[in-house]
C-alpha cells in the first residue's frame, strides 16, 4: 500500500521530492524551528558532555567553597553544601531529559492504543473509555500524582511510571477524535470488506495515518512532562536528595533566592530553554507534516 | 435549557463524589499514619500506635472498607471530615484556607479568561500585525515557563523594585501582614496588596492558553461562509466578527474551561508555596508530609468541587452561546 502511495504522489508534483525530503525542506524553512533544534542540540550536548567542563562530580562537596557566587573554579557557583552548580545542573538536566523523553514515549504508546482502539471498536467500549478519559482529565490528578510519588520516594524510574500513568489522557482524547474521522475513510472500509481483523486495521491502517499528530504530540508531551516533573520535584514529591533534577535544583534555589540568586538562575534558564526549544520544534514539525501545506513544494 | 444544565450538574456531582472517594482509598493506601508515631520517644509498640489512631478512624488494623464507611457517614451526616493522625480536626483547618485559595483561584481564572480571550480576539482580527506577532511570541515563551520559575522571577523582581523604591510596595510573603494593620480600609488594601503578585503569577501562566486557542478558533471561523454572508448584509467587518464569528468561536472556549482548572489548581499549589500563603495548596503538602489521610482527601474534594463549579459555569455559558443546545 505504501508503494502505491509513494508512486502516485511522486508522479503528480512537478518536482520529484521524497516524502521525508519534503518534510525536511519545509522544516528547514522555518527559522524558529531551526533555532529550537539548535538550542536542543546545545542542551543535549551540555547534558552529555557538560561533565567535562568541571573537575567536580555532581555529588562532590567542596567544603572550602560553600554558597559561593560564580568563580573560575566553579563557573556557576556552589550551593550551601558546596556542590558545584555546573555539575549539578548537568546531572539534573540529564535526569529531566531522560524522564521527559521516556514518559513522552510511554504516554504516546498508551494514548495511541487507547484512543485509536476506542475510536475503531466503537459502541460500548468507546463510551466507557471516553467517560474514563474525561473523568481522569478533570480529576485534579496532580494531587494523586503527589500522593503516589511521595510514597515511592524519589526514585526517578518510579517517577517515570507514575507520570506515565497520569499523563496519557489528553493525547488519548486527541487521538480518539482524529481516529473517529479516519475510521470512515474508504481504505478502512475497504480493509473491513476484505475481512482484515479489527486490531490489524487499527495497527496497520489507522495508527500510521496519525503519524503527524503523534510526532507533534510527542514534542508537546516532552514539554508537559518537564513542567510536571519540575512541579513535583519543586514541591519535594518527585526526585529527592541525594538525587537531583532541574526541579529539585529549583527548589534549592528558591530558599535562597535573595541571598544566592545564582542557585535559581541556572536551573531556571535551562528549564525554559528546554521547553521553549521543544515547543518551537513541535510547531515546526506541525507545519512541516501538515498534509494540506503547500510550502516547500516548489523551488 | 434548565434541564440540560441540571443533567450536566448531576454528572459533575457524581464526579465529585467518585473522585473524593477514590482519593480516600488511594490516600489510605499510600499514606501510613503509623509512621508519625514511630519516631516518638519512648518507643511505642504497634498495639499502642493502633490504639492511638483508632479513635480517628486511621488504625490500619481495621479493614479499609470499615474505615471508609465510618468516614463517609461522618461526612454525609455531620459534615465531619475527620481528624489528622495527631487529632487535629480537618474542619478546623479547612474553612479559612478554602477562602484564601478560592479567592486566588477565582481571580486567577477570571482574569486569565478575560485577558486571554480578549487578546485572542484582538490579535485574530488583526492577524500578522505587529501586536499579533509580539503577543504571539510572548505567549509561546510564557507557555513554557514553569510556574515555579515565574513565581520566583516575580519575587526577584518585587524585591528589586522594593529596594529601588526604598519602601515595601509589593509584598512577597503571606496573604496579610503578620499581626494585621489598623483600620478596616487599611486591612482591605493590605490584603489586596498581598494578592497582587500571586494573582499576577497565576494569570500570566493562565492567560496564554486562552490567548492561543481563542486566536486559532476565531481565525477558523472568521472566514466561514456565514460571516461573509453577514458582511454582505451590510455589517462592517468589526460588527460581523463581533456578532457572528466571535459567538461561534467562544463555544469551544467555554467548554474547555473545565479541563483547565486542574492545571490552575497545580499552579495555585506552587504559587502558594512560593508566596507563603496558608491556603489549600500548602495544606495539601503538609498533609502528605504528615500522613494525614483525611486532610489530603479534603483537599482533593476541594479540587473536585472547584473543577465542578467551573465546569457548571462553563455549561451555562455554552447554553447561552449555543442555540443548538438550547433548542434540543
Amino acid at each position: 500500500m505504501t508503494d502505491v502511495l509513494v508512486n502516485s504522489s511522486a508522479v503528480a508534483p512537478p518536482l520529484r521530492l521524497g516524502r521525508f525530503r519534503l518534510y525536511l525542506r519545509r522544516f528547514a524553512r522555518n527559522r524558529a524551528a531551526l533555532v529550537g533544534v539548535a538550542i536542543l542540540a546545545l542542551l543535549v550536548g551540555y547534558a552529555t558532555l557538560g561533565a567535562l567542563l568541571t573537575p567536580w562530580d555532581w555529588s562532590d562537596q567542596d567544603f572550602l567553597a560553600l554558597t559561593q557566587p560564580p568563580t573560575s573554579a566553579h563557573p556557576l557557583g556552589t550551593n550551601q553544601g558546596g556542590n558545584d552548580v555546573l555539575a549539578q545542573t548537568v546531572h539534573g538536566l540529564q535526569r529531566s531529559l531522560v524522564i521527559a523523553l521516556s514518559v513522552s514515549v510511554l504516554t504516546l504508546l498508551i494514548a495511541v492504543v487507547v484512543g485509536a482502539g476506542a475510536a475503531y471498536l466503537g459502541g460500548r467500549v468507546e463510551r466507557v473509555t471516553l467517560v474514563v478519559i474525561h473523568f481522569l482529565l478533570v480529576v485534579p490528578s496532580f494531587l494523586v500524582l503527589a500522593l503516589v510519588s511521595n510514597r515511592v520516594g524519589g526514585d526517578w524510574r518510579v517517577l517515570i511510571v507514575v507520570l506515565t500513568l497520569f499523563g496519557w489522557m489528553f493525547t488519548a482524547r486527541v487521538v480518539w477524535s482524529v481516529s473517529t474521522s479516519l475510521r470512515e475513510r474508504d481504505y478502512v472500509l475497504a480493509a473491513e470488506f476484505m475481512g482484515v481483523s479489527r486490531w490489524r486495521i487499527v495497527s496497520r491502517h489507522i495508527i500510521p495515518h496519525l503519524g503527524a499528530l503523534l510526532i507533534v504530540s510527542f514534542t508537546l508531551g516532552v514539554v508537559t512532562t518537564v513542567l510536571s516533573e519540575t512541579s513535583l520535584s519543586f514541591l519535594g514529591f518527585g526526585v529527592k536528595t541525594p538525587d537531583v533534577s532541574l526541579g529539585s535544583l529549583l527548589a534549592d534555589g528558591a530558599d535562597t533566592i535573595n541571598s544566592a540568586p545564582w542557585l535559581f538562575a541556572s536551573p531556571a534558564a535551562l528549564l525554559v530553554l528546554l521547553t521553549v526549544s521543544m515547543t518551537l520544534i513541535g510547531d515546526g514539525l506541525r507545519d512541516a507534516l501538515d498534509p494540506t501545506s503547500s510550502a516547500g513544494g516548489r523551488g | 435549557m434548565v434541564r440540560y444544565v441540571l443533567r450536566k450538574a448531576t454528572g459533575w456531582l457524581v464526579m465529585v463524589v467518585v473522585a473524593t472517594n477514590a482519593t480516600y482509598f488511594l490516600a489510605s493506601w499510600f499514606l501510613d499514619p503509623r509512621s508519625n508515631y514511630r519516631e516518638l520517644r519512648p518507643v511505642r509498640t504497634d498495639e499502642q500506635i493502633s490504639h492511638a489512631l483508632a479513635p480517628y478512624g486511621l488504625d490500619p488494623q481495621t479493614s479499609v472498607l470499615d474505615r471508609w464507611w465510618h468516614w463517609l457517614t461522618d461526612v454525609f451526616l455531620h459534615f465531619d471530615w475527620g481528624h489528622s493522625p495527631t487529632g487535629v480536626p480537618v474542619n478546623s483547618e479547612v474553612p479559612h484556607r478554602v477562602l484564601i485559595s478560592g479567592q486566588l483561584i477565582t481571580i486567577g481564572v477570571v482574569a486569565s479568561v478575560v485577558i486571554g480571550v480578549a487578546l485572542g480576539v484582538y490579535t485574530a482580527s488583526r492577524q500578522y500585525g505587529l501586536t499579533d506577532r509580539v503577543t504571539q511570541t510572548l505567549s509561546v515563551v510564557l507557555f513554557n515557563v514553569p510556574t515555579a520559575v515565574s513565581a520566583l522571577g516575580l519575587v526577584l523582581f518585587a524585591v528589586w523594585l522594593n529596594q529601588r523604591l526604598g519602601w515595601t510596595f509589593l509584598h512577597v510573603a503571606g496573604a496579610t501582614t503578620p499581626g494585621g494593620v489598623d483600620g478596616a480600609w487599611a486591612n482591605i488594601l493590605d490584603r489586596a496588596n498581598h494578592l497582587i503578585l500571586p494573582t499576577v503569577n497565576l494569570t500570566l501562566l493562565g492567560y496564554v492558553g486562552w490567548h492561543l486557542t481563542q486566536r486559532t478558533l476565531l481565525l477558523d471561523t472568521i472566514n466561514a461562509d456565514y460571516v461573509r454572508t453577514a458582511r454582505a448584509t451590510g455589517l462592517t467587518r468589526a460588527q460581523a466578527i463581533r456578532r457572528h464569528a466571535l459567538r461561534a468561536s467562544l463555544i469551544p472556549t467555554a467548554t474547555s474551561v473545565a479541563f483547565t482548572i486542574p492545571a490552575v489548581l497545580t499552579g495555585a499549589i506552587i504559587t502558594e508555596t512560593v508566596f507563603g500563603w496558608e491556603g489549600m495548596g500548602r495544606y495539601f503538602i503538609q498533609t502528605i508530609g504528615k500522613n494525614d489521610v483525611h486532610g489530603a482527601v479534603a483537599v482533593a474534594a476541594f479540587g473536585a468541587v472547584i473543577t465542578a463549579i467551573g465546569a457548571i459555569l462553563a455549561d451555562i455559558a455554552t447554553v447561552l452561546l449555543d442555540p443548538r443546545v438550547r433548542v434540543s
